[in-house]
Parts: C-alpha cells; structure tokens; sequence
C-alpha cells in the first residue's frame, strides 16, 4: 500500500480555515469567540426541540401551551408511560427498528456499487442513467404514489414490512448513489494504479480501497437512509392497513385525533422516536470526521 | 462537472497549485476490463430504481395526458396536452411557483452557508464538539408534522412566542405581526422553519466532505502565509465543490417540493396566498381526484427544476474559474 | 450537463411515443348488480372496517375494547379487524386503495365524503343491497340521513352526527361589559359593538363548515334543494348579508384572525377558556378537550344565533359505507346493523359520538348534559349541499370567503365570484 498521503496525527487535527492555533494555545480569544457563536446556534437549534421535551413531561393537555414552556411545569412520566404501553407503541418501535436497520444495509451496499460504476467507469448509456437517477430526484414523491401503490400491490407488498423495505430503499437510491459518487470521484486515480500494479482486481480494489476511503461518505449515506426510513409516514400510511404492521410515525400520528390532539402523548412519543436516530448519528459521526487519508494508510 | 481530485503531490507545492487540477475523466482506468463489469457492479440499484421510480414515473406521465379516473374498472379519457394547458394559464399554479421560488431564495442560500459556516466551526477539535454536532442535527431527526406545529405556534399572532419577543421583549413593535395571516410574512415564517430544520443537514454533509480534504493542502497554504480567508477560498471551497454543488442542488430541489410545513402552518391561505406546487398539486390529486391535473403540474415543475439545476452546474463551473 | 438535459428531454418523449401501447383500464360503467343481502342470515369469515375515531377521547378503546367484542360474541368465528387511519389522512387513503383495489369491507366516512366515493363508484348502495335499509332510515334524524344520498339512491347510514352551537365564557362576557349572551345576529353585533375592539366571536376557519350557519339563520342558502345551481342563493341578498356581517366583524377586529384559516391564531377551543374570545360556534368535542386542558372553565351553550331563517346550525358526523370490492358483504351488512344497533350507539355515545337515531337521544341526553343543547339544535340543523363535487365547492367558497375578509373584494363581488366557478361544476352532478 502507498504512504503517501500519511500525515503526522497532530496536522491532521489541524485547523482549517482558522490560524495553527495549536501552537498558540492555550491563551486563545478565538477559541471563546468560535465556542460562544457555536452556542448560540445550538440554542436556536434546540429551542423548539426543548418545548417538545417540556410539554411531553407535563401532564396532557388537548391545546398547546402558549407561549410554550421550554421548562416544564408540574414534571410528570405520564405521557412517556402511556404512549409506551397504550397502542402497542413498543411492537411500533420493533417494526421501525426492523425496517430502518435492514434499509441502512440495502441501500447502503447497493448504492456504493452503483455509485462505483458511475464513478469508476465509462460505459455506453451512462449518462442517461445517471439523468434518470436525477430525474427520480425531482419529482416529487406523492405525484407517483397511485402508480407504486399499483405496482407494490402486483409485488404483494401491501401489508409488509419487507415491502416497506424494499421501496425505502429503492427511495433512497438516487440520493445515496448522488453522495457516494462525489467521494468516489475524488479518490486519487495514483492509488487506483498502485493496486493495479499489485495485480489487484476491480473487486478487490472497490472493497479495499474505495469503500474505506468513502468511509464519512458511506456513514453519512447510512445516517441518511436510517432517518428516510425511520420517519417515512406518507408511504407507510398508504401500504399498511394491518395495526400490528405499523412504523413508529404511524402510531405517532394516531395520537392525533380529529377534532384534539394528544399533544403529551405525540410529544412523548416523538421524543421516544428521536432517541435512536441521535444514537445512530453519534455511532455514525465518528466516521464522519475520519479523513480520506485515514483509509488510505490502513 | 462537479469531480474534482485532490492529488497528495499537490500537497507539498504552494496554495496555488492546490487549485482542482482539470479532471482527468476518460483515462485509461475508467475503461472497463469487461463491458459488462460496470454493469454488474450498477445492476441492482438500476433495477431498483427503474421498477420502483421509473416505472411510476412513466405512468404518471400517462396520466398527465388523461381526465383519469381513480378506479382502474372506469374509463379514463385521453385529452392530449389540456392538462398542461390549463396549468400554464392557471394563476394559481403561477401563484405557487412563485412561492416556491420565493421560500427558496429565503431558505436555501442561508441554510447552505450557515451549514457551512457552523460545519467549519464544528470540524475542529473544541470542548463538547460531539454534544454541540448532535444539537444542530436534532432539527433534522424531528418529524415534519411536530415541527410544523411547533412553529405554527411560535407564530400564533395573539400570544405566540416570536410576537412575545417582538412586542414585550425587544419592544420592536406595539402590534403583534400577523405572522400567518398574510402572505409574506406567511412564508418567512416557513422559511425559518425551513432553515431551522435542513441547516443541520447541510452540516452533517458538509462536515464529511472538509474530513476529506487533505491536511496538507491547509499546512502548504500555511506555509505560503495564506491568512484564514485565503485558505477558506483557495483550499476548503475547492477542495468540497463537489459536495457543496450537491448540497445545493439538493436544496433546491427540497424547496421546490416544501410541502408538510406549509400544508400544516398556513394550508396554501389566506385565499390561496401562500399555496406551494405540491400542497396545490395533492389538493388536485387526492382532495380533488383530479391526478391527471396534479401529474401535469408536476411535470412542469419538474422541468423548472431543470432549469435552475442546470444553471447552478453551469454557474459553479464559471465559478471554479474566478476563484484563480 | 447539458448533454444530460437532452438525453432526459429524449427520455421523456421516448415515453410519451411509447404510451399508446399503455392502458388504462377497461371502459363502461362499473354498475355491478346488486344483489339483496338478507338480513339475520348466518354470517361467517372475515372483514376489515377503517375508521378515524381519535385515540385521545376514548373512542378507539370503545371500538376495539367493546364494541366489536361484543359484536363478535353474537356471531361466533367471525372476525373484524378495525384500523384507524388519522382523520386528515383517510381521504388519500381511501383513494389510493380505490385506485390499487385494495379498499376495505367497511368505511366509517365523514359525511361530506359519501357522495363522492359513490360517485367514483367505490360503494355498495344499501338501499338496495340491504332489505331493511327503511327501517334503519326511518330511525335517522333526516339531516343526517340527507348526506347519504346521491343519484337517487342511499349509499351509507347515519353512524354518527355532531352539529354545532354557540359555546360562551360568561365571565369574559361580562367583562366585556356584554350582560348576557347574544342570542340573534342583531345582537351579536350590538355586542360587538360594546366591547369596541375587543373579541366578541372566534370563527376557526370561512369555509362553509363555519359560515353556513350565520348564512342559514340569516336566511340564505348556498344552493337550491335540488343541489342543482347556487346562482341565486349563495350570491343572493341573504347569503351575501350574512357574509358582510362577518366581514364587518372582522374588520372591526371583532373576530380574530383565526378566521383566515385558521393558522394564525389562537385557536378557539383554547380562547374560549382563556377568556380571550367570549364566544366561539363549536361541536361537542369541544366539552371533554377543554375539560382535560382546563379543568377550571365551565363553558356555557346557546342555540346559533338566529336571524329571519330561525337558528339554523350545520351537520356534521360520519356515516357507515360498505365498499363495491367487499368480499363478504352478507357480513358487512350484519357488522353495518351492529354499529347502528343500541348497543354500540350507545357505548360510542359515552365516548362523544353522538347517535343519529331519534329514540336514542334521550339515552344520550342521559349519558351527557351537555348533548341536550346539540339534540336540540339538532333539529333544525341542515346538511352542506349533498355533491360529489364538494370539495372542490368547499375550496373556491373558502378562497372567495377568504377575499371578502382580507378587503380584496366586496362580499358581494366575492360571492359573484364564487357562483361563477361553483355553478358548473354542480352541473356537472
């Protein structure tokens, strides 16, 4: 394998667009400066996100609070006890997870290789695929809904998690495919040759150079395809008739009544649904940050 | 094209150097060792695609040419192009396209550089750098629909939060703003909604993108005296041109196709006002049966789409050009 | 990238050339024969019912903990499987199922809903499927019945129905310096006013569902009875009246702008008990939703205000449908009686679903005090114009309404407007 890129771990921590503070630490104003302007984003990011926590911990109410509590008020567990054992929240949660994790997987696999060819190679009709793939980005979903609910039902996929599955990820191709390509792109056509060199095969150079070099790429990909799946609610709405067969937004939405909603109830419950989603991003966000050149030196 | 290789002997020359060499495509090694490797490797995720996307897709195109009706045992009349007419003459329609255009030079412009600027921010070592990634990106995790009226809320008129600050807070004003009563002020406040949620999109994307541009492109830049702006220009934006092209483009597709948050903050009103191509395109579809209708105007947003995807290409290109 | 931009514009026209060997189904009419469902018959298998019954109120613990239970004890091996679809979606639902063929046995629909899914033809009429059909008519308040109808015949039953009254805060009242509450449009806006740039009135929204009323008491109407035109009545002086008093209301900042859709504002079950509207024109969810968020409020009930027409308040509620695709009819029927059965009403009725069936309002008077104002109004109230063409009806009514609020148009020009769009489409039956 090459070393050309290997780099000292402290440059690679370097900053980017600031000065080498590192040799300038510790007495650092930009530090302060960087760490205050970060601070009042995250609080404008998080407010709402405070009013949804507050509200699911006060008892429920059929009206919002307004002016919303970012703090709540009379703190009880109500609303999370209920929502988890009302409805069989719990089975709702299993479903999701089922059909989240084995999405991630599928798209994940299926679109590094697609993206790999696009990337990799020429070959005839390859820009009018690429063209469809974009077009599937365009247009949006609910106009072709009638149409794959047709095609799901001659599929058998009515009433299935596997159905649900199978179209989140076909959902999810374009997209992934798109982020894939631009990191494949970008992998130095030198390493390429060096392994070619080797006598390395295609095959073997997609698994043991692009795919580890397109680490952040791919985390980023299976971060992306685990939120699609896990918070779909129009598509699932549509396929899913079997009460046993519902996704988490589905149980979610059915806190929402027709003349009241629950708001403790869906506020708790959304806030029970954000748990794994953040715990998949923090699993994920470690690649994230690895370098391209971290994969090149392994 | 948005390809652009960062190549480790760039690293040792001068910032000036590091400028995106002209993208070798066609080489020798993008030639197959077998036509039908790149086929193979492309297979599945075409398939996919072309059944589940492409397919439809087709199909409703045929239906952007009838006065379909929804049960397949029913006769559905051919009109030809009447569905397309009827829109381009549609005030409406017009209506929401200009909305639309509106929600994305408010929205997306801010949220691609805050994403930006905040994933530049949060790439470098920091205390709580992975609690802070984690709160820009719990907007994004949060479902559409909690979001939405969450918002609708912060901008009731009578008592909403955002009024509160304006009028008893910052004394800004005496009169509450009637935030989602009238049009502009409608689709600011769903503009902030929109930046609120895909801003930490644009970060977690943006953020993998500056992990794989190369140190030493920062450390030769510093050692030609290249200042913070210098490197920002000359080495961070063409180093993730790629990914911010396709960050863009992304946007930009997304607020052509807002939907949920206006459907659930003002529902296209007061009198249509603020109605957007897809809200107006389901109430033709699935309140109105019309899906001949709502399959046309898609079809044409589709091709606006085109257009100022097409654009944003060709003016990056020119831009890749200006940044020497 | 222009290269792209082409081979996709070749795509396109590829497909298009390409459509003429595409279908779209077989033509004609879709009118099966309908052939008698006898009534009492053994009944066996299974069947599917979707519904959007809240999960707040109780309601879905009733369904599936009670009420088909039961149902399914008094005929033993069969089986229902209920789902609940969120009211705001069930239409796409339902008519995405229309299209795939996949709906289900039985509908709970809302009422505005019936004559169009029979005009699609999706449904089974029961007037003549069902033998019994009369006797289960004769028992409906007529209002509710009414909405069941379309093209000469009956394609659903009254399941459920609601109406709407004037809910007032007497204390936010009186603060206002308004003694008691007003009991006719005239003194409705006399109130308005006294109180001089306060509220008087909160209307959620100006489709036809919140201004029907104020144009009904006043005596205008939106159509004729026949459903036929609405040039005449809905732009008639009485209509058009009734439409200006809100307007000057509103203008008078009388009415808060929750009126324009709704979205800005407060919405009304929530002023009402925070004493910001003294009055709103709400149903009977409104009791047990304010009872959970405000335990201290005691909300007080009046008949609509009445005008020249009387005091004439809207039909709201759902009805039973059973669908054309239902594999085992004889079984939805029987499901169908059960759910009109006293039994079942009544076990609703102690949820907030209101029974249409005249014998049993005495039983929901005793399960609800507040019920007795909504029975009564309940008399008088009239259905919205029975048309497959609803919807859309609804949409240009609101945007003209909408108009005429915002100043953009007189009240007048508005409905003129209006007529102009809805009147062809009513032709188009």
């Amino acid at each position: 394998m090459t070393t050309t890129s290997l780099q000292p771990k402290s440059l690679r921590e370097a900053d980017i667009a600031g000065g080498n503070e590192r040799s300038k630490r510790p007495l650092n104003a930009w530090l302060l400066v960087r760490v205050a302007i970060i601070l009042c984003g995250a609080v404008m990011m998080v407010a709402p996100f405070l009013i949804m926590v507050s509200t699911s911990l006060e008892p429920n109410t059929a009206t919002l609070p307004n002016p919303p509590h970012f703090l709540p008020q009379n703190l009880t567990p109500a609303n999370y006890e209920e929502a988890w054992t009302e409805n069989n929240f719990a089975g709702f949660f299993g479903n999701s997870a089922y059909v989240s994790v084995l999405t991630t997987v599928a798209s994940v696999v299926i679109s590094s290789m697609t993206a790999f060819a696009f990337a990799r190679f020429d070959f005839p009709l390859k820009n009018l695929m690429f063209s469809m793939l974009l077009a599937g980005l365009m247009i949006p979903g609910i106009v072709v809904i009638v149409p794959q609910f047709v095609l799901a039902k001659s599929l058998n996929m009515l009433d299935s998690l596997e159905g649900l599955v199978f179209f989140y990820t076909a959902g999810q191709i374009a997209f992934t495919t798109f982020l894939l390509r631009a990191f494949f792109e970008r992998v130095p056509r030198e390493l390429d040759e060096a392994m070619t060199v080797d006598g390395a095969g295609i095959l073997r150079k997609f698994l043991v150079l692009y795919i580890p070099l397109a680490r952040p790429a791919l985390a980023t990909a299976a971060v992306f395809s685990f939120l699609g799946a896990w918070d779909e609610y129009v598509w699932a709405l549509t396929v899913i008739s079997d009460a046993t067969k519902r996704t988490l937004p589905l149980g979610i939405a059915a806190f929402q009544g027709e003349h009241s909603t629950a708001w403790g109830l869906v506020f708790a419950a959304s806030t029970l649904a954000v748990i794994p989603v953040i715990a998949v991003y923090i699993a994920g966000q470690k690649h994230l940050i690895a370098g391209i050149t971290t994969g090149a030196v392994k | 094209m948005p390809s652009q290789d960062v190549l480790p002997e760039q690293a040792v020359s001068t910032p000036s150097a590091a400028r995106p060499r002209k993208p070798g495509r066609g080489g020798a090694s993008r030639r197959p060792s077998h036509w039908w490797v790149p086929w193979a490797f492309a297979a599945p995720g075409l398939i996919l695609f072309l059944l589940t996307t492409g397919y439809p897709l087709v199909r409703s195109l045929q239906i952007s040419f009838y006065n379909w009706s929804v049960l397949p045992t029913q006769a559905s009349t051919f009109i030809g192009l009447d569905n397309y007419i009827r829109a381009l003459g549609d005030p409406q329609f017009w209506t929401s396209v200009v909305n639309a255009g509106v929600y994305l030079l408010m929205s997306v412009p801010a949220t691609v550089a805050l994403g930006l600027f905040f994933a530049i921010l949060l790439q470098k070592k920091m205390p709580g750098r992975t609690l802070f990634r984690v709160l820009f990106y719990i907007p994004v995790v949060t479902s559409w629909v909690v979001v939405s009226l969450l918002f609708k809320f912060l901008f009731t008129t009578d008592n909403g939060a955002v009024n509160w600050f304006i009028t008893d807070f910052f004394s800004f004003s005496d009169h509450a703003v009637p935030w989602l009563e009238q049009r502009w002020t409608g689709l600011i406040a769903i503009s902030l909604l929109g930046i609120w949620k895909n801003l930490g999109w644009c970060l977690v994307v943006l953020l993998a993108s500056l992990g794989g541009v190369g140190e030493e492109l920062y450390e030769a830049a510093a050692l030609d005296g290249a200042n913070a702006w210098h490197k920002f220009v000359h080495v961070t934006l063409p180093g993730i041109r790629g990914t911010l092209l396709f960050v863009l483009v992304l946007q930009v597709i997304g607020a052509f196709n807002v939907f949920p948050s206006v459907l659930l903050m003002t529902n296209g009103g007061p009198a249509g006002s603020t109605e957007v191509p897809l809200t107006y395109m389901y109430k033709q579809a699935f309140s109105f049966l019309d899906f001949g209708y709502g399959s046309a105007m898609s079809f044409i947003l589709a091709i606006f789409i085109f257009i100022v995807s097409f654009a944003q290409f060709k003016f990056l290109g020119e831009k890749k050009e200006t940044l020497r | 990238m222009m290269k792209k931009l082409v081979t996709l514009s070749s795509i396109a026209l590829l497909a298009a050339a390409g459509l003429t060997a595409c279908d779209t189904g077989g033509g004609g009419a879709q009118s099966a024969a309908v052939s008698t469902l006898s009534s009492g018959a053994a009944v066996s298998g299974e069947i599917t019912f979707w519904h959007a019954y809240s999960a707040g109120g109780g309601e879905i613990k009733a369904l599936e903990n009670t009420v088909i239970p039961n149902f399914e004890k008094l005929h033993p091996g069969v089986k229902v499987k209920a789902m609940q679809i969120p009211d705001k979606d069930m239409h796409q639902k339902l008519v995405t199922a229309a299209a795939g063929q996949s709906l289900p046995d039985v509908v709970r629909a809302d009422i505005v809903t019936v004559p169009e899914l029979a005009k699609i033809g999706v449904l089974t009429p029961l007037s003549e499927a069902m033998p019994d059909f009369q006797s289960w008519a004769d028992k409906m308040f007529p209002g509710p019945l009414a909405t069941n109808k379309y093209n000469g015949k009956s394609w659903g039953l009254p399941l459920d129905t609601n109406t709407k009254v004037v809910i007032y805060n007497d204390e936010a009242l009186k603060a206002n310096g308004v003694a008691s509450v007003p009991k006719t449009l005239d003194e409705l806006k006399a109130a308005a006013d006294k109180v001089g740039g306060k509220y008087i009135l909160a209307e959620g929204g100006s489709g036809a569902w919140q201004m029907l009323p104020y144009i009904w008491s006043n005596g205008g109407d939106m159509t004729d009875p026949d459903v036929k035109k609405s040039s005449g009545y809905l732009n008639g002086p009485k209509a058009v009246a009734a439409l200006q008093m809100i307007v000057d209301l509103y203008n008078k900042k009388a009415i808060p702008g929750v009126i324009l859709g709704g979205s800005g504002g407060t919405p009304t079950g929530d002023g009402l008990p925070k004493g910001m509207y003294p009055t709103i024109v709400d149903g009977p969810w409104t009791f047990p939703n304010m009872a959970t968020s405000y335990p201290n409020f005691h909300p007080q009930t009046s008949p609509m205000f009445s005008g020249a027409g009387g005091s004439i308040s809207v039909v709201g509620g759902e009805d039973i449908v059973m669908t054309q695709q239902s594999k085992n009819k004889e079984l939805s029927a029987e499901f169908i009686r059960y759910m009109l059965s006293p039994d079942a009403q009544k076990a609703m009725g102690q949820v907030g679903q209101l029974s249409a069936e005249k014998d049993m309002a005495e039983t929901m008077a005793a399960i609800q005090p507040y019920y007795g104002a909504f029975l009564e109004q309940l008399k008088t109230a009239k259905p919205r114009p029975a048309t497959p063409q609803w919807a859309k009806v609804d949409d240009i009514f609101t945007k003209q309404a909408q108009l005429a609020l915002q100043g953009k148009l007189s009240a007048q020009e508005a409905m003129d407007a209006a007529v102009a769009q809805i009147d062809p489409l009513l032709a188009q039956g």
